[in-house]
């Protein structure tokens, strides 16, 4: 069981005055037999009114406004989020041949998480990696899942820039590269495709405590906002696969909403009046709530990150999960 | 209906009509008028054609001096129209209304609990009744308001639910839902004003039933959906401005209830509650009758560029703050595939067998249904699911060989997209040709306008007849076309 605070803090930073900006976020960890969501705070500059509610995936929403007119709007989220080990649960030996006999009625069921979308489209060249993962697999849905997630995550580069948060797979796939958000689309599709249903993760990665003190260059991008996928197996179980670190989901994945793709689950996403550019900078701090000796160590994982757009009313503020 | 009315006015303006092998509304046979037009027929034959034709422009000018128009998208000819007014009134007989009306009730009854379902527990996907998959795949189904609970239950206030009568029954069935924002029903009030004042003489002897009632009940539903009770009820009529086809609408209706007229910029958001813009100050709205389109009212849950709408309101309507008439994500329900189960939700919610008669549909999304659309396309009707107003459509028998292929290869490329039906043989009405300058019969179908508020449907009598002013055409929608006649229901059996 590990304990974590989580301080995630997004900043906007227009060069003009704007006004009536208003804003939908996705910041609330999950609450579940997993994760408890100990606490929750959610803060913004200026002050501002909000209502929140819970989505159709279950996903906490705050929304909130600002009326007046502003040069910066900070929001911040804090949380405290106990994480769990996953219950045991036996593991599911269904073969694909099974699969494909229940296949029409797992297309009507989990409609959502099988059909295509717009970052994830169904198309022919994930047909390759499709007969790759099932001749590396055993045959089965689990191994099939775990062989597609093994092959999206040797097949890709990690390259921080190499898309952008509007991409879908078919601009990782050209390029052979993307971020945590494209590999989780690039699974997605495979499995899909495949017919197993499969959903968008967005939350966080908690850096590994050797590195805690370092600035983290590796595959988190020193952001400690992550994305991953988790595949349903034949039993109803979802089981949670990270194509990009390559390495089983643990304790510390933390995971704040799930979606059909990233367009469901956008961390921040507003709109606002004025003709102004605006710098986006993000900034995610993690630490475990108390030491060993009860005190508590700040860790900063986070290098701001900086776009400059220049938009009419209204505009999306970019964030790509990393 | 008894012995044929002996008749011996002079045919005069019928002279030569021929009802062309289509159930004709108003003759059952040259010459011989149904009973409820007898009246009718006698008064327009006696006209002189140069009384009729003085009439005829009366009408016209009346339409014009008053603005009611609409506007055509995509033709590049100008904006604003007039609707073209046929002076010849459409009687639908009184017991035939009836029977129109019970099953209309029935329809907009079953097309609410299904939305209400659909949004909240589902019941209808758990027992498999509908497949979840053309539910969740329709483009106007909106997961944004799934669990989102509406002011008394109630989705489609509003609903234009277009009628036709098969000739080859002489039976009204349903072509479509509409239960977005179904535009027309002024056309209703003024083509009555207009026929009264410029054919006073018609009503003669005729007890025709009001239409004037719409804006007072529209009214009244309006306020009863108030969060903060009906005494204070703001309400508002949100238009997507003077561009919109049917602007002219939007500034009737708002004027006939005695309401504001907004525009999305004159509306504000704040802490999930809705403002007015006004010289006082914020005023608080209650109510928005909205004819802007879901994917248009809020820049922060729908499409990020629309400026049409409001930011922030679907917080306000999702909070209770404010209601919307019609619901948001209405679309669902009247998308042309899940059209096709409507006689199964009527089974289904209610338990009743549907009143009025469906028209078959084949959907595409279904293989077999695309293989027999595909092989049958020149004798069918193929319509686009997610449209209205007659775009996105293709008449078989009317197509050339292009078109045909061109829509194939449209159908085979997103089948979801598409369902198909065969050619309804519509009932004719006589009509005036101004190129001819003669009465010939042209084709017509219904739009009655149905006001649901929670507990029963009223329905004004008669609602839009439009007419498809063309010879031999079968399209009846104002933006291809189309005119429209003053509809009557005549008060006792006739």
């Amino acid at each position: 069981m590990n304990r974590y605070r989580l301080i995630h803090t997004t900043e906007f930073a227009y060069d003009a005055p704007v006004s009536e900006s208003y804003n939908e976020v996705r910041l609330r960890p999950l609450h579940d037999e997993r994760q408890s969501c100990l606490s929750f705070r959610l803060t913004t500059s200026p002050n501002s009114r909000g209502t929140a509610y819970r989505d159709a995936h279950g996903n906490w929403v705050h929304q909130f406004n600002v009326l007046s007119e502003h040069r910066r709007l900070k929001v911040e989220a804090e949380s405290v989020v106990l994480a769990h080990s996953a219950p045991d649960s036996p593991p599911d030996r269904t073969t694909l041949a099974e699969l494909d006999a229940r296949r029409d009625q797992l297309d009507e069921e989990h409609f959502d998480f099988v059909a295509p979308t717009g970052y994830v489209p169904h198309l022919a060249a994930l047909g390759e990696i499709i007969s790759l993962a099932e001749q590396a697999s055993d045959r089965t849905v689990m191994g099939f899942a775990e062989a597609v997630s093994e092959a999206v995550h040797a097949r890709f580069r990690y390259v921080k820039g190499a898309t952008h948060v509007h991409s879908s797979i078919e601009d990782s796939l050209r390029l052979g590269a993307g971020v945590c958000q494209d590999f989780a689309h690039l699974l997605l599709g495979v499995v899909r495709m495949r017919g197993i249903p499969g959903r968008y993760v967005s939350g966080y990665l908690v850096p590994h405590p050797s590195k805690l003190d370092a600035r983290q260059q590796d595959v988190i991008g020193g952001q400690a906002s992550h994305a991953w996928t988790e595949v349903l197996m034949p039993n109803n179980t979802w089981v949670p696969l990270d194509p990009t670190l390559g390495e089983p989901v643990g304790l510390r994945h933390i995971r704040v909403a799930y979606g059909r793709d990233y367009g469901d689950v956008a961390p921040v996403r507003g709109v606002y009046k004025g003709r102004a550019g605006q710098q986006l900078s993000v900034d995610v701090r993690v630490r475990p709530a108390l030491d060993d000796a009860g005190c508590e160590q700040l860790a900063e994982t986070a290098a701001p990150l900086t776009t400059s757009l220049i938009l009419e009313r209204p505009q999306q503020p970019p964030q790509q999960q990393q | 209906m008894g012995a044929a009315p002996t008749l011996m006015a002079r045919p005069g303006l019928f002279e030569g009509y021929d009802t062309g092998g289509f159930y004709d509304e108003m003759f059952r046979a040259p010459g011989q008028p149904r009973p409820p037009y007898a009246k009718l027929f006698q008064k327009f034959a006696a006209l002189a054609p140069s009384h009729f034709e003085e009439r005829r422009k009366l009408a016209d000018l009346s339409f014009l001096i008053q603005g009611i128009t609409f506007t055509v998208y995509s033709d590049g000819r100008g904006t604003e129209r007039l609707f073209p007014f046929d002076l010849i009134p459409r009687i639908i007989p009184n017991s035939e209304w009836r029977h129109i009306e019970r099953g209309l009730s029935q329809r907009v009854m079953a097309l609410n609990l299904f939305l209400h379902d659909i949004y909240g527990p589902q019941r209808i996907l758990s027992d498999k009744r509908i497949p979840r998959s053309l539910v969740y795949s329709c483009p106007h189904f909106r997961r944004e308001v799934i669990g989102v609970e509406v002011a008394r239950g109630i989705h489609t206030h509003i609903c234009g639910i277009d009628l036709v009568r098969d000739s080859k029954t002489g039976e009204f069935c349903v072509l479509e839902d509409n239960v977005r924002t179904p535009s027309g029903v002024s056309y209703v009030l003024e083509n009555r004003i207009v026929m009264t004042r410029t054919f006073p003489d018609a009503f003669e002897d005729l007890e025709v039933l009001p239409v004037n009632h719409y804006p007072a009940e529209l009214s009244r539903i309006l306020r009863s959906l108030s969060p903060r009770g009906e005494s204070e009820a703001q309400i508002v009529v949100l238009t997507p401005g003077i561009y919109n086809s049917a602007y002219f609408e939007h500034t009737f209706l708002a004027q006939q209830m005695g309401i504001e007229l907004v525009e999305g910029r004159d509306l504000i958001v704040d802490g999930g509650v809705v403002y007015m813009k006004t010289i006082r100050g914020l005023t608080r709205v209650d109510v928005i009758y909205r004819r802007v389109d879901d994917e248009f009212l809020d820049s922060l849950t729908f499409r990020s560029d629309s400026v049409l709408g409001v930011p922030g309101l679907m917080g306000a309507y999702r909070a209770g703050n404010v209601a919307l008439a019609n619901a948001v994500g209405n679309g669902v329900a009247d998308d042309k595939a899940i059209y096709a189960y409507v006689p199964e939700f009527i089974h289904y919610y209610l338990g009743e067998e549907p009143i009025l008669r469906s028209v078959e549909t084949y959907i595409c999304a279904k293989p077999d249904d695309l293989a027999f659309v595909l092989e049958h396309l020149p004798e069918l009707v193929v319509k686009a699911v997610g449209e209205s107003g007659g775009y996105g459509m293709l008449i078989g028998p009317a197509a050339d060989r292009k078109r045909i292929e061109e829509f194939r290869e449209r159908i085979r490329a997103h089948p979801r997209n598409y369902i198909a039906q065969p050619v309804v043989p519509l009932s004719r009405v006589p009509s005036y040709d101004s190129a001819e300058h003669s009465i010939g019969g042209r084709h017509v179908d219904l739009r009655p306008y149905c006001l649901y508020d929670g507990d029963k449907v009223t329905i004004v009598p008669g609602g839009l007849t439009r007419v498809a002013l063309e010879k031999n055409s079968l399209v009846v929608n104002s933006s291809q076309g189309g005119g429209s006649k003053d509809t009557w229901v005549l008060r006792g059996e006739s």
